[in-house]
């Protein structure tokens, strides 16, 4: 049903800006994400570490644990902070790590021509997914048969292609997480099955990744990630982890909370 | 520009789908779909054994250029309203795939689908408890409302 009808707070909203309460929240919620997308590329170039800093200048604890990293990640990509920011960050970063190096480019093919079968066997409409399927490979082509960086960034940045992107690596990680659902089962609490997790916090575009969606995409498709955490924590320096668990890392993403990046060593 | 013709290249495609292979009780209104593909109308029959049975409605499917990474706008119009807990008297419904658990992996085709579902369930004609209320002061699109999904039982 609608939401709480009640509202004593309803008239006085309604007063001010001429809008019932559900139409100010989402005009406002347009609003933000307007701003966000005037002032933030989907994927950045690659800048000093020292930008990340000037974010939280007059925040001691988080300065100090920046400092710490510029050396051993002196860059950072920024992505935008739209909820599908680790699918777009992972893509760029791993795809950018496929621009030189042949091997992976093969095996990363071959494992994506297979997932088409995987999903549909998993139950998936064919027909949409043909769709995500065909354009995320057409990337891959384009990066076999021309290796550029400008233009991986350009695919990224066009709204358009880099959802296409986004989706796809949501169906990867809802199929991962369905083919293993006995034991991603363990991970929730109370009675929502593995399916709705996915249909409700894996397929849908703009929400945000947990744990769980790295460790199945990562998985999935036996890519190594590690992300380093800086937060609020007592430890002074960013904490780190590798999923899949023991896999050598080939990207590494930053992890603020509710937002993910690409860091870059030397 | 890539994201108005990818909008219709996928719409073209679903519309084509649904032509030929149209859901048991389920048309497309041809002469509803606009040049331009934003608007279609679907016919729909209620399920045989269900409460609806014999009944015949009319959804409304309105898309954005943003299609399918935003959801459809979709609503019940024309004189005949289902009478269904999740469903206003304005043809506006409650299911939680028409907004926060939209994927662009679903269509038009599994959106007539559940709603048939939807339908089928249903033990009790009734309205929403808040339907005068709601039906009262709501905008006139439904993608305007924050739902509030309480229920998946019915």
């Amino acid at each position: 049903m609608a939401e709480n009808p009640d509202n004593p707070i309803d008239e006085e909203i309604e007063r001010s800006t001429g809008m019932t309460r559900d139409e100010a929240i989402l005009a406002q919620q347009d609003r933000i994400q307007k701003e966000v997308e005037d002032t933030n590329p989907l994927v950045s170039e690659r800048l000093p570490l020292v930008v990340l800093k000037e974010e939280y200048q007059a925040d001691p604890v988080y300065s100090k644990k920046i400092e710490d990293m510029y050396a051993s990640f002196p860059y950072i990509r920024k992505t935008r902070g739209d909820g599908n920011c680790f699918f777009r960050a992972f893509g760029f970063a791993y795809m950018e790590k496929l621009l030189t190096d042949k091997a992976e480019l093969h095996r990363f093919k071959e494992t994506i021509e297979k997932s088409k079968d995987t999903l549909i066997a998993l139950g998936f409409p064919s027909f949409t997914l043909m769709d995500f399927y065909d354009t995320f490979m057409e990337v891959v082509n384009q990066i076999e048969e021309k290796p550029s960086l400008s233009e991986l960034l350009a695919t990224f940045c066009d709204q358009g292609m880099s959802d296409y992107l986004v989706v796809y690596l949501r169906l990867l990680t809802s199929a991962e997480l369905q083919k293993e659902a006995d034991f991603y089962q363990n991970f929730f609490e109370g009675n929502r099955t593995v399916k709705e997790f996915c249909s409700q916090e894996v397929e849908p575009m703009y929400k945000e990744s947990d744990h769980i969606h790295i460790i199945a995409l990562t998985s999935s498709l036996g890519v190594g990630v590690r992300v380093v955490y800086l937060d609020r924590g007592e430890n002074q320096r960013a904490n780190h982890h590798d999923f899949p668990e023991g896999m050598p890392p080939q990207i590494v993403l930053l992890y603020r909370p509710g937002h993910y990046d690409i860091l870059y060593g030397e | 520009m890539f994201s108005n013709t990818a909008m219709q290249k996928r719409l073209q495609k679903e519309l084509m789908q649904f032509q030929q292979e149209p859901p048991k009780g389920m048309t497309i209104d041809t002469e509803s779909v606009s040049n331009t593909l934003t608007t279609w109308i679907v016919h729909i029959e209620g399920a045989e054994g269900s409460l609806y049975h014999g009944e015949k409605f009319q959804l409304q499917f309105r898309f954005s250029n943003r299609y399918p990474f935003d959801s459809p706008e979709v609503m019940f119009v024309g004189s005949e309203i289902p009478v269904h807990p999740h469903i206003y008297s304005n043809g506006h419904i409650c299911l939680s795939i028409l907004t926060d658990d939209w994927s662009p992996a679903l269509s038009v085709q599994s959106v007539c689908l559940s709603i048939l579902s939807m339908l089928s369930s249903c033990t009790e004609k009734k309205h929403p408890p808040d339907n005068s209320f709601y039906v009262r002061t709501c905008n006139k699109s439904p993608k305007k409302t924050k739902w509030w999904y309480h229920d998946d039982s019915v």
